[in-house]
Order: structure tokens, then C-alpha cells, then sequence
């Protein structure tokens, strides 16, 4: 059975309703980008980092990966994997990805810490 | 005047309306249902992980606890280094963030063929692919006089809870000079490092209240996981309060007296003042039931997309599965289900799927400020995850490296259960 919803007066109050909801969902939307809303591959790629890393900023002693930007973030994976960089969690997670999957994750969160700058 | 139905309105109260129609939808079928069985570390992951990457899926999460604690630094807890509170997690967020459907009821049966899942409530739910998590059970009666019932005197407090609230109070009333008896499993168990873990956090609580008391590990094994680091750290932290003794001297833990806290070896006999037994595990009821489990009582999963091995079109994931190299840890659950979703995202939306990432970490106390860790990375070969590179931290490494790993290891939980829960 369909209910109705077709009290007139009422019309415009509920196309604010429906405005009002539709901000509040592109908000709610906005703020869960940070983490996996999609599936691509850099999408994917970052769930390997959240494991360790928050990507909506925050930062409680494990540093925040989403300031980097692309450059930096592939020079300092790069240090991880020759073990310039010393860290052996980082060191074993560099090594196991591509150079093509460092440049697709840098792009990722690159894209990300400027959605998170538009907030 | 614009009339709206419910059906043309039917996601107005929602907010995750935009999302649906934001995201691409398959064809105009009815949304995909995915049921995740378990709210752990791995089935949280997973629900979450459907739901984030998909906004056609319909994900249902069944799960009895209303809240669920983290067996993972619960040690911390057992020394008095942690609050109970800091440990428990609800679904909250999973529901009003992600939109899952959580259930509180347990998992009675499910029908593969009919891709039907029957819950203990009585509730039936159809799917078109489930995943599994049900984590371990214990091999009750595999040590004489150890059964259900006897873990309300003498705790295992393997599954963090009432279990661990129990173990606690019990070290609290110890008196000083008191004997500690910890009974170390054979392997596969839940988390290699854990019971030597266990010892290091309640030796370091007998240091400050109990300095006479003294700890017993009887082992099943003969050798255990970062056993140098742990003997290191024994020897500088508490020297003399601890004692192991492998399974070649013990011969094998056969029975005890739950009455008279006695824990019978082949050879001995052991009075404890406080005992912890941890014993002999397999996989959670559920998979053994479901034919989900070998004859080792795990159960075997394809490396790329965490499908049975035994049971075609469901999915496994955590401690449940016997899964190549890796080990059974939060860590592993939480990176094998995000493997799992994707490659069921894939099946179900036709999305890219990626080749698989699968890691593991462990951060262990051996004192507070006293952390190790260890890092390995896997990939699936001849059909199983196999180690790819293993890091672990070496004895002598000095103070302030392992004081680095203490902060980060309280700064990973914190990120950690936020990627599982929030």
C-alpha cells in the first residue's frame, strides 16, 4: 500500500525539510570521504594505512598522513622501503607496495587533505 | 502541488538516502544483501568496510553483545594500566554512521543452498553472500576437569569481558607471596604473544603490590613467539618472579582440580594461589557447525577473497581461519576482512578489485614503558597468505626506542578501533 503525503500547505515546509536533509547529507557525506566512501584503487590502497593512520586528521601520536602532499608522501614511502627512514612496521608496509600503488595512494591522499581542507 | 509518495519518498528520513543515489546502482535490481556474522575485530571490519565502499549493499550485522570489548590490550587492563571502559566499543557508528543493520541475536544455522541464515531469536535472513567470523572456542575437556563451568573459578580470560573482570579481582585479592599459574596453549591459538604478555603486565603489578608474589608458566610448547624478547625482558623488568616451563618438562598439561586450584602435569602436580588457564582452541561453533572447518578445526580460505574453501559463497575472516602464515590477531582480522570486502564489493557491484594487502602488527608490553613489535607483510601463494617480509624488534635495542614503541603501540589502539568501530 502507498501512504500519501499530499497535505498542500504543507508542500513548501517539506521542501525545506527536504533541502535541510539534503545539506545534512552532503555534510555526513563530506566527512566519511575521509575514509573509504568509494572503492577505487586509492580507496582501496588506504585501507592499509587506516590501520594505523586516522585520515580525518586526527593525530594521537601516530602522525597524520593526509598533510603530505603527492612529492612528499613518495619520497618519504621511499625512505621507508631502503630503510633510510627508520620505522619496521613503515619499512614492511613500503615494501609491499608498487611504485605504481605509492604514486595512486599519494594522489588519493592528496586528494583527501584537500577535501578535508574545504570543511 | 507536488503529491510525494512513500515509495517515490521512501528514503526521505534517511541520510544516507544521498549516498544510494549518489552511488551507482546495480541495474535496477533490489540492493545486494551481505549478512556478516560476528562483531569483532574482523566482522565489524568487514560490515564497515561493505558498507563505506558500496552504497547499494544492504549489510546486516548480527551480533549478541550490545557492546564489545577488545581482547587486545586487555593485559593492560589486568595490571591496572588500563580502564575497563577504555576497552568497550559499541556499534553505534557503525549503524548511524554507516547505516548497517545490527542485530543483537546469534547466528542458529545456515542454509548455503537456500542462502538463508537462521538466528537463535528465530529471525531468518536471506543473503546473497555472508561472511563469517566467529572467532575461537575452546577445546573444553581437553584438559581433565576444565570445563564451562570451572572457568567461573578459574578464568581462561581469552575473550575480554566478564572473563577478565573476573581474572582481575582475583590478582587484586592475591595475597603477597602468592603463586600466579598461567597455563600457555598449544599453537594455533589467539595471539601468539599474548599469554607471555600476560605475565610480563601481571609481574609488573606484583612488582609494585605483591613483590614476594611469583609467576608459574606451564606451557604446552616447547618454544613461543618472541620468546628472547620476552626472556630479556623478564630477566631486566622482574628477575626471579617468573618461570616457564616448556612442554618438554611438563610432559603436557593433563587435569586439574578446579576446587583446589591443582593443575596436573605427566610428571606434577602445581597449587596455584590464582590460576589462568588458557586452553586448547578451534574455530567458533558456527564455522565448525556450517562445515566451514577442516579436520584441524579451522577453516581454510582462498587467499584473494576470504571464501571458504569448504563452502562455496561463504566468506571467512579472523581468528576462525586457518589462513597460510597469518597469525591469529586483531591486526590480521581486521586486514583480511578489508581484503574480503573488497573482493565481495567486486563480485557483487563488478568494481576493480585490487591485488590483495595483508599485514599484520603486534605491539607488546613487556612494562609500560617497555613496548616491542613486530611487522609482516603477506602475499597468497600456492593458495594460502604466505610471509612475504617479517620485522620484529631485537633484544637490545635501547630504552628510549622501546619507550617510542609503548607510546605508539597506545596511539595505534586509539586509530585502530577507530578503523573497526567509529
Amino acid at each position: 500500500m502507498t501512504a500519501k503525503y499530499c497535505r498542500g500547505a504543507n508542500a513548501s515546509g517539506m521542501r525545506q525539510i527536504i533541502a535541510l536533509s539534503i545539506a545534512a547529507s552532503l555534510i555526513i557525506l563530506v566527512a566519511d570521504r575521509s575514509l573509504a566512501a568509494d572503492n577505487g584503487r586509492g580507496a582501496q590502497l588506504a585501507t592499509v594505512c587506516v590501520s594505523c593512520h586516522r585520515l580525518d586528521g586526527s593525530d594521537k601520536g601516530i602522525p597524520s598522513i593526509i598533510g603530505l602532499d603527492e612529492e612528499k608522501f613518495a619520497r618519504v614511502m621511499e625512505a621507508f622501503k631502503s630503510d633510510e627512514r627508520s620505522s619496521q612496521i613503515m619499512h614492511a608496509v613500503a615494501l609491499s607496495l608498487s611504485d605504481e600503488e605509492i604514486t595512486i595512494l599519494a594522489q588519493y591522499l592528496a586528494a583527501q587533505r584537500k577535501e578535508t581542507k574545504r570543511r | 502541488m507536488t503529491c510525494w509518495t512513500r515509495r517515490k519518498f521512501g528514503c526521505f528520513a534517511g541520510v544516507t538516502c544521498l549516498a544510494s543515489l549518489s552511488s551507482p546502482v546495480v541495474g535496477s535490481q533490489a540492493r545486494a544483501r551481505v549478512v556478516v556474522i560476528g562483531g569483532g575485530a574482523g566482522g565489524a571490519t568487514v560490515a564497515k568496510y561493505l558498507a563505506a565502499s558500496a552504497g547499494t549493499l544492504d549489510v546486516t550485522l548480527v551480533e549478541p553483545k550490545k557492546q564489545y570489548t577488545t581482547c587486545f590490550f586487555s593485559n593492560l587492563y589486568l595490571a591496572g594500566l588500563r580502564s575497563f571502559e577504555s576497552l568497550t566499543h559499541d556499534y553505534e557508528t557503525l549503524t548511524q554512521r554507516y547505516g548497517i543493520n545490527v542485530i543483537r541475536d546469534s547466528a542458529a544455522a545456515i542454509d548455503p543452498v537456500a542462502k538463508i541464515v537462521r538466528l537463535e531469536g528465530g529471525t531468518k535472513l536471506s543473503y546473497d553472500r555472508i561472511v563469517v567470523a566467529p572467532g575461537i572456542a575452546f577445546k573444553y575437556g581437553a584438559i581433565e576437569g576444565y570445563d564451562e563451568a570451572a572457568t567461573q573459578t578459574i578464568p581462561h580470560a581469552w575473550n575480554a569481558g566478564p572473563q577478565t573482570k573476573l581474572l582481575r579481582e582475583q590478582l587484586e585479592s592475591m595475597e603477597d607471596g602468592g603463586v600466579f599459574l598461567l597455563v600457555a596453549p598449544p599453537d594455533p591459538f589467539r595471539c601468539p604473544p599474548g599469554p607471555y604478555e600476560r605475565a610480563s603486565l601481571v609481574a609488573y603489578y606484583f612488582k609494585q603490590y605483591k613483590p614476594r608474589a611469583k609467576i608459574l608458566i606451564l606451557d604446552a610448547k616447547d618454544s613461543f613467539f618472541e620468546q628472547d624478547l620476552f626472556q630479556d625482558g623478564w630477566n631486566r623488568h622482574y628477575p626471579g618472579m617468573i618461570e616457564w616451563l616448556p612442554g618438554q618438562f611438563t610432559g603436557g598439561i593433563k587435569a586439574v582440580d578446579v576446587k583446589g586450584r591443582l593443575v596436573k602435569t605427566a610428571s606434577e602436580m602445581f597449587k596455584a594461589t590464582v590460576a589462568n588457564i588458557i586452553p586448547p582452541q578451534m574455530a567458533g561453533e558456527l564455522a565448525r557447525q556450517a562445515g566451514l572447518a577442516d579436520e584441524s578445526g579451522w577453516c581454510p580460505v582462498d587467499p584473494v577473497t576470504f571464501e571458504s574453501k569448504l563452502q562455496l559463497g561463504i566468506h571467512v575472516v579472523g581468528d576462525a581461519t586457518s589462513a597460510g602464515d597469518m597469525p591469529k590477531s586483531a591486526f590480521a582480522a581486521n586486514s583480511q576482512a578489508k581484503v574480503c570486502a573488497f573482493a565481495i564489493v567486486a563480485a557483487l557491484t563488478g568494481s576493480a578489485r585490487l591485488a590483495p594487502h595483508l599485514f599484520n602488527t603486534c605491539f607488546t608490553f613487556l612494562a609500560p614503558d617497555d613496548a616491542v613489535s613486530d611487522a609482516i607483510s603477506f602475499k597468497p601463494t600456492a593458495g594460502a597468505p604466505k610471509i612475504s617480509d617479517i620485522f620484529i624488534s631485537k633484544v637490545g635495542e635501547n630504552a628510549e626506542t622501546r619507550r617510542k614503541a609503548a607510546r605508539e603501540a597506545g596511539a595505534w589502539y586509539a586509530a585502530f578501533t577507530h578503523d573497526i568501530f567509529g
